[in-house]
């Protein structure tokens, strides 16, 4: 098919001398900004700040008043809008699913009316299916109201890469999930984003999401643009008292070796965890149920584990129990030194343990998440 | 007349079916039904549409709809005598100025109901607006176009059955004539026979609205 994308890949993107204005009020004021190709730059700030009205003024969905917007060093006013938008992804918060269509129809929408084959279609949404973890032949005939909101924001994530864009827009797309999902589903996302190298401009209000994800960040307040640099450029030199509050400078001096597991851990729901006896298929219909895409199996203190979706399905397929499909993890007291833990994982080579209270489940350890939560 | 048993009843409605041709007027009955509907909901849909894309028409149209809907029904079927005569005709063309409103007026209100999320994200996928309205608004509209329908099924029916006063036939023609004769078993048995009719129609009616409800109607 003759490639009707107005660009392939994303050099550059820039924002020169932006302005928007609604009424006698700033939305975006006097914004240059340059997003590099292959970078994935964090928009933070309050609401009201004009992190959205920039972001969506990137693929027209607001014309800005005055000032230019170009990608590729081409004006985006040079594009027919429509095709614009095809070839950017785009993600928000509220997900926006048609509620009218399956899975399978939301993700292929746009491929739809690009007149691709129904074959290939389908082909292309149980790759992306795949791709954000969700086994194809369980949700794609589902409708949205059938999903759990993480199902949901996978959805719409896959539905974002259907044209495989070469350059994103998020809107706090993981704002809305609880604690424990948006850290695996920002997991996911960073290991996507690896894999498929795309530009991303990024919408958070969440500064530890912003330094989990991005490799820039630029902080907006009042409709301006404050600061724009790398997570380490903020903490360590902050452009003013707003940006040092932003990134909470203040506790890095915070000592990591007076800190305990309790002190880190992230609580752990009841509903994440799998009891004995339970066969790999009524496992299976729990988690679908419940919408859960991962489960730690206990069974008593030397007996536990994490299944993903994905393994409890191989397990049903082929006959395994549920034990043997579950991955061993390493267990902890509450109450030993954070750095003794953080050795321990990393010689298991793993990223998360379980921590125990009396021999019951009481949170999870990510070794990932601690440095974020001394920063 | 004296009914004393379930078997007079039964003898009764038999000697009615059979004098009065019900079978036969049966089907006129549904023929002009289902003309008239047909292009009530053609027009209806059409309209609401075109409303929606023009939206200075709208408040004109609907309220000149709205006058139509006013005139009670007796009197625009004899309005109707001296563009149309008598017979079948006005009596469909008056039973779709009737049942146009209803479903005009909810199309209309459909699409322009839609919720605005599943708008701000169509445009951002880069549905064109001919897109935006055929792909996302007018399906999330069904639901209530389907309502305006089984409305129009309700008025259809009752202006049909007004059609035997002016020998459009039908099961209205059967009850003029036990008026006329002021034959009782006649006009119960032809009347109870149009409301069970009507009852069933939009009992159906019904089924479908629900249908698209559960299909296009979960807006969560």
């Amino acid at each position: 098919m003759v490639s009707r994308k107005p660009f392939d890949r994303i050099d550059s993107c820039r924002l020169e001398k932006v302005t928007k204005k609604y009424g006698d009020r700033f939305a975006v004021k006097n914004l240059n900004l340059e997003i590099q190709g292959g970078e994935l730059l964090i928009l933070i700030g309050r609401s009201g700040s004009g992190k959205t009205t920039a972001l969506r003024m990137i693929n027209r969905l607001i014309e800005p008043d005055s000032g230019s917007i170009s990608v590729n060093g081409i004006d985006v006013r040079e594009f027919d809008p429509i095709l614009l938008r095809r070839n950017i992804g785009y993600v928000i918060q509220n997900i926006g699913l048609l509620p009218h269509l399956r899975v399978s129809e939301n993700i292929g929408l746009i491929l739809k009316l690009e007149s691709w084959k129904e074959e290939k279609i389908r082909e292309r949404v149980k790759y992306l299916l795949n791709l954000v973890s969700l086994p194809p032949q369980i949700f794609m005939e589902r409708y949205p109201h059938e999903l759990s909101g993480g199902q949901q924001q996978r959805v719409g994530l896959a539905r974002a890469m259907a044209m495989d864009p070469p350059l994103f827009l998020m809107d706090e797309p993981f704002g809305a999930l609880d604690p424990l999902l948006r850290s695996q589903l920002q997991d996911e996302f960073c290991k996507i984003k690896k894999e498929l190298g795309r530009t991303i401009v990024f919408v958070t209000h969440d500064i530890n999401e912003a330094f989990r994800l991005g490799d820039r960040i630029a902080v907006m307040n009042n409709a301006e643009l404050v600061q724009v640099g790398t997570p380490e450029e903020l903490i360590f030199s902050p452009a003013n008292d707003l940006v040092a509050e932003i990134v909470d400078s203040k506790r890095k001096y915070r000592h990591i070796d007076a800190l305990k597991v309790r002190d880190i851990m992230q609580p752990l729901e009841k509903r994440y965890i799998l009891y004995p006896g339970m066969s790999a298929a009524s496992a299976l219909d729990y988690m679908v149920k419940v919408g859960l895409e991962v489960a730690l199996v206990f069974w008593n203190p030397e007996n536990t584990g994490r299944v993903y979706l994905n393994d409890v399905l191989n397990a049903v397929s082929s006959g395994k129990s549920l034990e043997e499909a579950a991955k061993p993890l390493p267990l902890f007291s509450p109450e030993i030194s954070l750095l003794e833990a953080l050795a321990r994982l990393k010689a298991e080579g793993e990223s998360m343990g379980l921590v125990l209270e009396a021999d019951k489940p009481a949170g999870i350890l990510f070794s990932d998440r601690v440095l974020e939560n001394l920063i | 007349m004296a009914i004393q048993s379930f078997n007079d009843i039964l003898v009764e409605v038999m000697r009615v079916w059979t004098s009065q041709l019900l079978s036969l007027r049966t089907l006129e009955h549904l023929y002009m039904l289902f003309v008239a509907l047909f292009f009530s909901i053609l027009l209806g849909v059409l309209i609401g549409v075109l409303t929606y894309k023009n939206r200075k028409l709208a408040a004109p149209v609907l309220n000149s709809l709205n006058v139509v809907e006013t005139i009670p029904d007796v009197a625009l079927l004899v309005l109707l005598l001296p563009i149309f005569g008598i017979g079948v005709g006005p009596t469909i063309v008056a039973s779709i100025l009737y049942s146009i409103l209803p479903i005009a007026r909810n199309t209309y209100t459909g699409l322009s109901n839609v919720p605005r999320e599943y708008i701000e994200i169509a445009d951002a996928l880069g549905l064109t607006q001919r897109e935006v309205l055929f792909k996302v608004r007018f399906p999330l509209s069904l639901p209530l176009i389907a309502g305006g329908i089984r409305i129009a099924v309700v008025f259809t029916m009752g202006v049909v059955t007004l059609g035997g006063l002016i020998a459009a036939g039908g099961l209205g023609a059967a009850l003029q004539n036990g008026i006329q004769l002021y034959d009782m078993g006649t006009i119960l048995v032809t009347g109870a026979w149009v409301g069970l009719i009507a009852v069933i129609l939009d009992g159906i009616a019904g089924m479908i609205e629900n249908i698209f409800k559960a299909r296009y109607g979960k807006w969560s």
